[in-house]
C-alpha cells in the first residue's frame, strides 16, 4: 500500500466520470427529443445511467474511505472543502429563483393587476399546513443534531433512533407539500406568480428528497458500523445539506408563503 | 451387557461414573494450574469496547490503512507523511535546515529573504550540508523513514 511519500489519496482509474457524462449526455439530448419527437426513451437510459453512475461511484468512495482507509486528516478537510463548496453553488443556485420572485413581487406590473399577490390568485394560508411544515423542518433540524451527538458519544441506539426519525419528518414534509401542490387553488401556468411558486417550492422539495436520500444511505451505513465516533464525514456531509435545505424552506416561507400572501 | 438406566446411555455404569469422574478431576487441575500461572499484571479494561461500551466503534477500533498509520504516527508526534509545516531552523553552519528525503536527494526552493518572489532552486545532495548559492543558508540532507 504506502508506497507515497505523502497523505493524500491517488485515487485508482474508475469508469464512474465517464459513465456519468454519457449520462448527462443522454439526459439533456433525450429531453430535446421527448420535446420535439414524443420519445422518452433516450432521457429514460440518461436517467438510468446516472443512478447507476451515482450508486457505483458513491459505493466506490464508501469503499476507499470505510475499508480501505484512505481518507486521512487531509483528504478528509479536501472532503469537507468540496461540500461545502458544493452547497454554496447551490444557495446561488436558490438566489437565482429568490431573484426572479422579488423582481416580480416588489413592482408587480399593470397586467397583474399592480399588486401581489396577482389579482385572481387565492393564495396558501401561511399558517396552516406551511406553518406545520416549518415546524417538520425545524424539528428535524433538532433530530439530526441529536443523532450527530449520538454518533460522538459512542451511542448506537439512539444514533439510529434519532437518524431515523429525521428521515421520517423529511418524508412527512414531502408527503405534507405532495398533498399541497395536489390542492393548491393555482398552477404553475398562473402567471408569474404559478411559475415563481412551483419552481422555487418545487426545487426545495426535490432537495428534501435528495436530503432523505442521503440521510437515508447514512443510517444504512450506521446500522452497518460504518461510522466511529471520530470519523464519520459522510454523516455530517448529510447534516450540512439536511440545514442548508432547512434554512432554504425558512426563506421560503417568510418570502413566498407569508410575505408573498 | 452392562446395566442401562432409563435413557438408556452406558454413563450410568460404575465404569462410565468412574471416567466422568476422571476427567472432570483432570479439566479442574487444567484449569487451576492456567488460573495460578496466568499473567494478570496488565488490567483488562472491562465494557470500554465496541459493542459494550455504546455500540459505535472509535477510530482505534476500527481505523485501517493509510488513516491508521497516520492516526498512529500523529499520536507519537511523528509526521512521516509531511503533513505538517517544515520545522525551522537558523539556517546557520551549526543549526542548518534539515531536509527530510526519501531518496539521497532532494530539490530545495529557498525564499532567501520573506516576500521574494524568485526563488533559488537546487538539488541538495546526500552528505555535508549545502549553501544556498544565494544567501548563503545551510541545508542538510536526512534520511526520512516511510512507515511501510
Amino acid at each position: 500500500m504506502a508506497h507515497q511519500a505523502h497523505a493524500y489519496h491517488m485515487v485508482d482509474p474508475s469508469p464512474w466520470p465517464l459513465t456519468g457524462a454519457i449520462a448527462a449526455l443522454l439526459m439533456t439530448s433525450g429531453l430535446a427529443v421527448w420535446f420535439h419527437f414524443h420519445s422518452t426513451t433516450l432521457m429514460i437510459l440518461g436517467t438510468i445511467l446516472l443512478l447507476l453512475t451515482m450508486f457505483q461511484w458513491w459505493r466506490d468512495v464508501v469503499r476507499e474511505g470505510t475499508f480501505q482507509g484512505h481518507h486521512t486528516p487531509p483528504v478528509q478537510k479536501g472532503l469537507r472543502y468540496g461540500m461545502i463548496l458544493f452547497i454554496t453553488s447551490e444557495v446561488f443556485f436558490f438566489l437565482g429563483f429568490f431573484w426572479a420572485f422579488y423582481h416580480s413581487s416588489l413592482a408587480p406590473t399593470p397586467e397583474l393587476g399592480g399588486c401581489w399577490p396577482p389579482t385572481g390568485i387565492t393564495t396558501l394560508d401561511p399558517f396552516e399546513v406551511p406553518l406545520l411544515n416549518t415546524a417538520v423542518l425545524l424539528a428535524s433540524g433538532v433530530t439530526v443534531t441529536w443523532a450527530h451527538h449520538s454518533i460522538m458519544e459512542g451511542e448506537r441506539k439512539q444514533a439510529i433512533q434519532s437518524l431515523a426519525l429525521t428521515i421520517a419528518l423529511g418524508f412527512y414534509f414531502t408527503f405534507l407539500q405532495a398533498m399541497e401542490y395536489y390542492e393548491a387553488p393555482f398552477t404553475i401556468a398562473d402567471g408569474v406568480y404559478g411559475s415563481t411558486f412551483f419552481v422555487a417550492t418545487g426545487f426545495h422539495g426535490l432537495h428534501v428528497i435528495i436530503g432523505s436520500m442521503f440521510l437515508a444511505v447514512c443510517l444504512l451505513r450506521q446500522i452497518h458500523f460504518h461510522f466511529t465516533s471520530e470519523h464519520h464525514f459522510g454523516f455530517e456531509a448529510a447534516a450540512w445539506y439536511w440545514h442548508f435545505v432547512d434554512v432554504v424552506w425558512l426563506f421560503l416561507y417568510i418570502s413566498i408563503y407569508w410575505w408573498g400572501s | 451387557a452392562p446395566p442401562s438406566g432409563q435413557r438408556g446411555n452406558s454413563f450410568l455404569t460404575l465404569e462410565g461414573r468412574e471416567v466422568k469422574v476422571k476427567m472432570a478431576a483432570r479439566l479442574l487441575i487444567r484449569s487451576a494450574v492456567r488460573a495460578a500461572t496466568t499473567c494478570r499484571a496488565a488490567p483488562v479494561p472491562a465494557l470500554t469496547r465496541g459493542m459494550a461500551a455504546g455500540g459505535i466503534p472509535t477510530d482505534e477500533e476500527q481505523a485501517t490503512g493509510m488513516e491508521r498509520i497516520v492516526m498512529k504516527a500523529m499520536k507519537e508526534g511523528a509526521d512521516p507523511y509531511s503533513m505538517m509545516k517544515p520545522k525551522e531552523y537558523a539556517g546557520s553552519k551549526a543549526d542548518p535546515h534539515l531536509v527530510p528525503s526519501i531518496t539521497n536527494k532532494r530539490i530545495v526552493g529557498c525564499v532567501c529573504e520573506e516576500d521574494n518572489t524568485a526563488v533559488v532552486w537546487f538539488w541538495l545532495h546526500d552528505g555535508e550540508a549545502q549553501r544556498c548559492p544565494s544567501c548563503g543558508s545551510h541545508y542538510k540532507l536526512v534520511a526520512h523513514e516511510l512507515p511501510h
